[in-house]
């Protein structure tokens, strides 16, 4: 599904991802975890698009199509969903104006009429109850101020309601108390636990791959994927911490 | 008519080209009257007036209140202003009163130059709102006066749409004790403009507000100079002012508020805000605090910008067209100052105008160059 080889990137002329190489096969969950700053972030908008974040060497494909020939509009509407590490606020615009925008703009791309008003209500009220926000945070404005919780579970219900076939998901449990987290753990696995779709998940912590459980783990450090195994893996980490294990 | 017109090196007309002006006033009018005229619907037999050229088409408007005659109206030695005539449209209302529903009048112009004066005096706790469209391509040019005693209250709401051409408003208000003038502007057509404005608060705990929204593409120019003049105690006043400018055109925005020595308690605030929208774009932004009186509360703030990158990228990994993005986030800076209309008819068609203006775009981004 997802291919990735010898990817380079560069930020600002720095050079942060230094030749990744990476598979995903449709129907698994794949961890990544890594000290801060060895570029787990820089992966993530590296193949979602993000301008600023120039790619020098290798491939990257989504279906054995070249990914990075893509726009980021593309790329989404290829199935493809980052969720943020750090949610962009947007005043002025309401959470529900811009997923009605967002969800239309991909079905269009893929050939596929308007979802109706009503459809998208009652779609965008299904996915909010699962992750417990209200109808009435859905109607604010995206995203502005939520607490650094409440913007996680907004991404989950982004990712409900797009329904997206990768999701990319950057340290979507940081910030998350103990309950919310079984509540966006749960919601990967009711949204993206399925044999046609794929995660990559980004976390520091074993807690939340105790409720996704992955099926493989890698560990970036220094732009580099420098180990990969099962989720045992990720208890090893656990125990020791990565000094040992990215040395 | 020899225009004498002031030029750049004036402060107050710094940001003004009124190069063009001798020329549109030169063009004979057509004269024709649009087959569609935009009144909103839904305010019944409302008092009415279609202006073409300056001249009231009778056969089509409903005066209501409102007559015709010589109009009180001091144009203060404003160089556009003095050229209006002794007669305009006046609306006068007596003590408690209001005109039946909405009063919308059209100002069409069709080539050359009209200069027309107004005036709207309402005595104590009258009330109106007013709704002024204007359309077309020539020069329109306005003087208003508007005068409100003891607690009136005045909504006025203003459209530039011609498609191009030249509209100056010049507005001098007085607001009495308790009284409030608000109003709403928006420039969402090709036309150039000056706003001018002298709002004084005369009586105690008089308030004003002046939201506007000017979008300028191509080569176009919005230029409005707006004070507020606090000169009696307990006054509020509120100025949020959007400009958005795309391609080569150019917003300029100076806002003042005065506060004079007796004016305590007064509680001012102004916004001023510009989004570029192309890097060739320009957005000036002069806001300007005169306070005389000690005990008094101001706010201003400006802020020049392009669109917030991590906004455009977040809206577009969801699938949104960049394009789509950049109108989307657009629209909402535009709302700040849209979304406090009051009368939700008249909101709802200042949004559609929005609307159209980015949907009759001419220039798509890749043919402008320096777009961010
Ligand atoms: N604009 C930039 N200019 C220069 N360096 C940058 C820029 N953006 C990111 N970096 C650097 O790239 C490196 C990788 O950052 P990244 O955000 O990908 O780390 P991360 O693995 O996600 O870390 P964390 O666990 O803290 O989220 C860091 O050293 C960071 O400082
Ligand atoms: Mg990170």
């Amino acid at each position: 599904m997802l291919k990735i080889e010898n990817l380079h990137a560069t930020v600002d002329g720095k050079e942060i991802l230094k030749g990744i190489s990476l598979a995903i096969a449709p129907g698994e969950i794949h961890a990544i975890m890594g000290p801060n700053g060895s570029g787990k972030s820089t992966l993530s908008y590296v193949l979602a698009g993000r301008p600023g974040y120039e790619v020098t060497a290798g491939s990257a494909t989504f279906d054995g199509k070249d990914l990075l020939a893509l726009e980021p509009h593309e790329r989404a509407a290829a199935g493809i969903f980052l969720g943020f590490q750090y949610p962009v606020e947007i005043p002025g615009v309401s959470n529900v104006q811009f997923l009605r925008t967002a969800l239309n703009a991909q079905r269009r791309a893929r050939g596929q009429l308007d979802l109706s008003a009503g459809d998208f209500l009652r779609l965008s009220r299904e996915q909010a109850d699962k992750l417990g926000l209200s109808m009435d945070m859905m109607k604010r404005h995206v995203n502005v101020g939520f607490s650094g919780g409440e913007k996680k579970r907004n991404e989950m219900v982004q990712m409900g309601i797009i329904d997206p076939r990768l999701a990319i998901l950057d340290e979507t449990d940081s910030g998350l108390d103990i309950d919310a987290l079984r509540v966006v753990g749960d919601g990967i696995n009711r949204i993206m636990r399925k044999p046609d779709k794929a995660v990559l998940l980004i976390t520091h912590y074993q807690r939340l791959l105790d409720i996704v459980r992955p099926d493989f783990v890698h560990v970036l450090a220094g732009g580099r994927i420098v180990r990969s195994g099962g989720p045992e893996l990720a208890h090893e980490l656990e125990r020791e911490g990565y000094a040992e294990i990215a040395a | 008519m020899l225009l004498d017109l002031p030029s750049a090196r004036n402060e107050g007309w710094r940001w003004s080209n009124l190069s063009a002006l001798p020329d549109i006033a030169a063009r004979a009018p057509v004269g024709t009257v649009p087959a569609e005229l935009p009144w909103l619907d839904g305010y019944g037999d409302g008092p009415r007036l279609l202006f073409v050229d300056g001249k009231l088409v009778a056969e089509q408007s409903n005066p209501g209140a409102i007559d015709i005659g010589p109009v009180e109206a001091e144009p203060r030695d404003h160089a556009l202003a003095r050229l209006v005539g002794p007669e305009g449209w006046r609306l006068r209302m007596g003590r408690d009163h209001a005109p039946q529903g909405l009063v919308q009048i059209i100002h069409v112009s069709t080539g050359g130059a009209d200069h027309l004066p107004a005036e709207v005096v309402l005595d104590v706790d009258a009330q109106a709102e007013i709704l002024e469209t204007y359309i077309g391509n020539g020069w329109t040019n306005r003087l208003s006066s508007f005068r409100l005693a003891k607690g009136a209250r005045l909504m006025l709401s203003r459209r530039l749409l011609g498609d191009g051409g030249f509209v100056s408003l010049t507005d001098r208000a007085e607001v009495g004790e308790g009284a409030s003038f608000v109003s709403a502007t928006l420039a969402a057509g090709g036309a150039d403009t000056r706003l001018d404005g002298d709002i004084r608060l005369t009586g105690k705990a008089a308030y004003a507000e002046a939201a506007a929204a000017l979008l300028a593409r191509g080569s176009q120019r919005h230029d409005a100079n707006l004070a507020i003049r606090h000169w009696q105690p307990n006054g509020s006043s509120r100025q949020v002012w959007r400009s958005v400018a795309d391609d080569m055109a150019t917003c300029s925005v100076a806002a003042r508020v005065d506060v004079a020595r007796d004016a305590q308690k007064t509680d001012g605030e102004q916004s001023l805000k510009g989004i570029m929208l192309s890097r060739t774009a320009t957005i000036n932004a002069k806001p300007e605090l005169e306070i005389f009186a000690d005990d008094v509360k101001c706010a201003h703030g400006a802020t020049v910008g392009e669109l917030d990158k991590a906004a455009l990228f977040y809206l577009e990994s969801r699938g949104v067209p960049p394009e789509e993005a950049r109108g989307l986030l657009t629209r909402a800076f535009v709302a700040d100052a849209l979304e406090r209309i009051g009368d939700e008819e008249v909101r709802k068609a200042f949004y559609a105008d929005v609307e159209s203006w980015f949907t009759t775009s001419s220039l798509v981004p890749s043919e402008v160059e320096g777009r961010p």
